[in-house]
C-alpha cells in the first residue's frame, strides 16, 4: 500500500511539473507565477517522496513477483537479482517480436528494472539542476560548482529541460507496457487491488503454479 | 582628442614628449609642480588638492556627494554610505590630497575599445573626470595624447617602478604562436604577461577580458581566452578582478577603485596580500565582486512585477510592449545573467537595456574558467528563450530536436501497441517459455531448476493449482479459528 501512495504522488507531482515546466518555458499571460510556484513546490514533493521510495524499499514488503502472496523487502526484487540474469537479450528480442514466448523472470525484467533504477537517478539530476537554476539556492557553493562544471546557467537550462523530455518518454513507455498485456498492473498500482496469476518460484527461478485467486 | 587629454592626463617625463599636448595640458592644469627626480625615470604624476580640483572645474560639493552616491550604489552599498566614498576618494592614495598617484596602465588586448568608449562618455559632470585624474593613468592605447615610442617607455618605466594596477581590455588571442594580435612588435600575450607580472593587481575590463567574450564563441579561431587563464597559464600570481560586461559599466570601474580606496585595498594589493585584496573587494570565486555581480538583473528588474503577474511582450511593437511588460518572451537572458544593471544603470544613471526596450542579451555572463561559458555562445540567439546547440557545425534549436525525438518516440511507441496487439499479447501478454534460451544453450550453469517447472505440463500445472488453493483455504481456517479464539 505505502507505494501505491508513492506511485500516485510521483505520477500526480510528474504531470503538474511538466505542465508548469512548459509553462515556465512557453509562458502563456497570468499563469507565470502561480506555474513557477507550483513548480518549485513540486519539484521538492517529487524528491522527497523520491527518497522515501529508495527508503521504504528497504524497510516495507511487497510481492517478489506477479501471482504470489508472499511478501520480500522491496529491494530485492527492485535491484538486479539473479532471475535477471542472462534475460537482457531475450527481453529485446521479446520487444522486438522476434522472440515468440515470453521470457521467463521475476516480478521486474531486464529493461523495466533499468528504467526503474534510472528513474530515481533522473530526478535526483532534475532537482539538482532545478535547485542550480532557482534563484534562492542558485548562489550556494554547490550550485556554483554544478553550474561550472556544466559551463553555465543556459547549458544548465537545457539539461534540465532535455530532462523532461526524457521523463515524458519514459511516461509513455510506462504506460504502454503496463497496460499492453491486460490492465491488472494498473488495478495493482493504482488501486491497490491485487491479482492472481502464474506462481513463480524467485528461488527456484521457474513457475511452479498458478494462484486462481478465488479464495 | 582634446576630450581625451581632459579626462586623463597622460604622463611620462614632459622634456620627453615636450612636444606633445598631453604634457601641454598637465602643465595648464597645475601639474608642472612634479618634483624633479634626476637620474630616475617618472612614473607617477602628482595631484592637487580634491576641493580645488571640484572647485576648478566648477564642481559643486553638492553634485561630487551624488557622484559618490551613485558609486556606493554600483559597489553594492547603500546611498547613505556617499559621506564614506567622499571621504575615501578625499583621503586615500588615488586619490590623494597630494602626492604620488597609483600609477594605471590601461592597456588594449583583442578589444574594440568599447569599454574604453564606454568609460569616456561617463558624464556626471566633470566629477568624473576628477576622479580620473586622481589616478596616474601611465598608459592608455586609446586615450593617451602620445603614441608610439615615447609612450611604449612610459609603460615600460612604469612597470620597472612596479606598484602599479593594469586595467586589461580584450581578449587574449592564443592563436598562431599569438601573432592574431600585434602592439609595438609584440603580441598580445606577451604585453600582458610582461605588465602583470609586477603588477599590484590586473582589472580584467569586460567580458573579453575576462574569458575571450565573444571572440571564444564557436569557432573560436583565434583561441582567444581571458586574462586569469592567461596568468595561470604563465603561473603568474597577480591577484586579478573580472568585471564582466560588453561593455563594463565604467561604474562598475569606478566603484572597484574606491573600494580598493575605502577599505585599505590599496596597502593589501601593493603588499600583494591576496586574501586581503579579494576580501576587501569581496569577491567571489570567479573574483568578480560580488555587490556588483551577486544578483541576476531579472532580482532588480523594473519590469519584474510584470512577470510574477504573467504580463509578458511577445512580439516587438505591440501593445504590450508599449505597456512596458515583461520581456522574457523575448529571450531576455535576465534571469540567468548577474550584474546589478538595474540598479547602476547606464549613461549616468539615465536608463538601461531593459528600460529602454530591449531584452537582456546577457553581456555580463563569463566564467574565467570556462572561454566556452561565454556570453555570445551562451546566449545566442538573443531572441529566443534558449540557445542553440550544436554537433560540430551544425546547429539546432534545442526544442526542435527534444520535441521531435519525443514526437518519434510516441510514435513508435503506438506501432508497437499496434504490434503488441497483431501478436496477440494483449490479453496476458505472450506465453511464457519453458526453458530461458540462455539456460537452453548453458545446460550446466542454468538458472532455472526447471524439475520444479510446471509448465507445459498439465497434469503438473492442475495439481499445483490444487495444492496452492488447499493451502489457502487451509490458512483461512487457522485465521479464522484464530480470530474465534480471540472472540472468545
Amino acid at each position: 500500500m505505502p507505494f501505491v501512495i508513492t506511485h500516485w504522488i510521483n505520477l500526480a507531482a510528474m504531470v503538474v511539473l511538466i505542465i508548469t515546466g512548459f509553462l515556465i518555458h512557453f509562458p502563456v499571460p497570468i499563469s507565470m507565477g502561480i506555474a513557477r510556484g507550483l513548480h518549485v513546490f513540486c519539484g521538492i514533493v517529487i524528491f522527497i517522496n523520491c527518497l522515501v521510495r529508495c527508503i521504504m524499499a528497504f524497510f516495507v514488503k511487497s510481492a517478489p513477483t506477479g501471482g504470489t502472496r508472499e511478501t520480500v523487502k522491496d529491494y530485492k526484487t527492485w535491484l538486479p537479482q539473479e532471475d535477471n540474469r542472462h534475460q537482457g537479450p531475450a527481453w529485446v528480442k521479446y520487444y522486438t517480436f522476434v522472440k515468440k514466448d515470453h521470457p521467463l523472470g521475476a516480478k521486474l525484467g531486464v529493461p523495466q528494472k533499468l528504467s526503474y533504477l534510472l528513474i530515481p537517478i533522473l530526478i535526483l539530476l532534475m532537482f539538482i539542476s532545478g535547485l542550480c537554476l532557482w534563484a534562492p539556492t542558485a548562489s550556494s557553493g554547490f550550485c556554483q560548482w554544478c553550474l561550472g562544471l556544466v559551463g553555465g546557467a543556459m547549458s544548465m537550462r537545457v539539461i534540465h529541460y532535455f530532462g523532461m523530455y526524457v521523463f515524458i518518454i519514459f511516461m509513455f513507455i510506462h504506460v504502454h507496457l503496463a497496460t499492453a498485456e491486460g490492465s491488472e498492473p494498473v488495478k495493482l498500482m493504482f488501486l491497490h487491488k491485487e491479482h492472481g496469476g502464474l506462481v513463480y518460484d524467485p528461488d527456484k527461478h521457474v513457475i511452479v503454479g498458478e494462484d486462481k485467486m478465488e479464495h | 582628442m582634446r576630450k581625451a587629454n581632459g579626462l586623463i592626463g597622460a604622463n611620462w617625463r614632459s622634456e620627453m614628449v615636450s612636444n606633445c599636448a598631453g604634457a601641454t595640458l598637465n602643465r595648464l592644469l597645475g601639474n608642472g609642480n612634479e618634483p624633479e627626480k634626476k637620474g630616475e625615470p617618472m612614473s607617477e604624476k602628482t595631484a592637487f588638492s580634491l576641493p580645488d580640483a571640484l572647485e576648478a572645474r566648477g564642481v559643486t560639493r553638492r553634485s561630487f556627494l551624488e557622484f559618490c552616491g551613485a558609486l556606493a550604489v554600483a559597489a553594492g552599498l547603500s546611498y547613505s554610505a556617499a559621506p564614506r566614498v567622499a571621504n575615501a576618494l578625499e583621503e586615500s592614495v588615488i586619490g590623494a590630497k597630494e602626492g604620488n598617484l597609483f600609477p594605471v596602465l590601461w592597456i588594449e588586448g583583442a578589444s574594440c575599445t568599447g569599454c574604453t568608449e564606454s568609460f569616456a562618455q561617463i558624464e556626471t559632470p566633470d566629477a568624473g573626470k576628477v576622479v580620473l585624474e586622481l589616478i596616474s593613468l601611465n598608459y592608455s592605447d586609446v586615450l593617451s595624447a602620445g603614441a608610439g615610442h615615447s609612450l611604449e617607455l612610459a609603460k615600460k618605466q612604469t612597470i620597472e617602478n612596479g606598484n602599479y594596477v593594469v586595467v586589461y581590455e580584450g581578449g587574449i588571442t592564443q592563436g598562431f604562436e599569438s601573432n592574431t594580435l600585434r602592439v609595438a612588435m609584440e603580441t598580445g600575450e606577451n604585453i600582458l604577461v610582461e605588465a602583470a607580472e609586477h603588477a599590484a593587481a590586473v582589472i580584467a575590463l569586460g567580458s573579453c577580458a575576462v574569458n575571450g567574450g565573444w571572440m571564444a564563441a564557436y569557432p573560436n579561431p583565434a583561441n582567444a581566452t581571458g586574462v586569469s587563464a592567461i596568468l595561470a597559464k604563465h603561473g603568474i600570481a597577480t591577484p586579478v578582478v573580472n568585471l564582466p560586461g560588453c561593455p563594463a559599466n565604467p561604474e562598475w570601474l569606478m566603484s572597484v577603485m574606491v573600494q580598493v580606496l575605502m577599505l585599505g585595498g590599496a596597502e593589501a594589493l601593493v603588499a600583494g596580500d591576496v586574501p586581503a585584496v579579494v576580501s576587501t573587494l569581496g569577491l567571489d570565486d570567479q573574483a568578480k565582486p560580488k555587490g556588483i555581480y551577486g544578483q541576476t538583473i531579472h532580482d532588480n528588474c523594473e519590469r519584474r512585477p510584470h512577470f510574477e503577474n504573467g504580463e509578458f511582450v511577445y512580439e516587438f511593437g505591440s501593445k504590450e510592449e508599449e505597456l512596458g511588460y515583461c520581456l522574457y518572451p523575448l529571450g531576455c537572458k535576465g534571469p540567468q545573467t548577474k550584474a546589478n544593471c538595474g540598479v547602476t544603470m547606464w549613461n549616468n544613471r539615465r536608463s538601461w537595456c531593459i528600460q529602454a526596450g530591449s531584452p537582456c542579451i546577457g553581456c555580463c555572463e563569463a566564467n574565467p574558467n570556462d572561454p566556452g561559458d561565454n556570453w555570445v555562445e551562451v546566449n545566442t540567439p538573443f531572441y529566443k528563450r534558449d540557445r542553440d546547440l550544436h554537433i560540430g557545425s551544425t546547429f539546432f534549436r534545442p526544442t526542435a530536436v527534444a520535441a521531435g525525438i519525443t514526437i518519434l518516440a510516441g510514435a513508435a511507441i503506438l506501432i508497437h501497441r499496434f504490434g503488441m496487439k497483431k501478436a496477440g499479447r494483449m490479453d496476458g501478454g505472450a506465453d511464457f517459455e519453458l526453458v530461458r534460451e540462455w539456460d537452453a544453450k548453458n545446460p550446466d550453469r542454468a538458472i532455472g531448476q526447471y524439475e520444479y517447472s510446471v509448465l507445459g505440463d498439465p497434469v503438473k500445472m492442475k495439481a499445483a493449482q490444487e495444492e496452492i488453493a488447499k493451502q489457502y483455504e487451509a490458512a483461512e481456517e487457522t485465521a479464522e479459528a484464530a480470530a474465534e479464539d480471540e472472540g472468545r
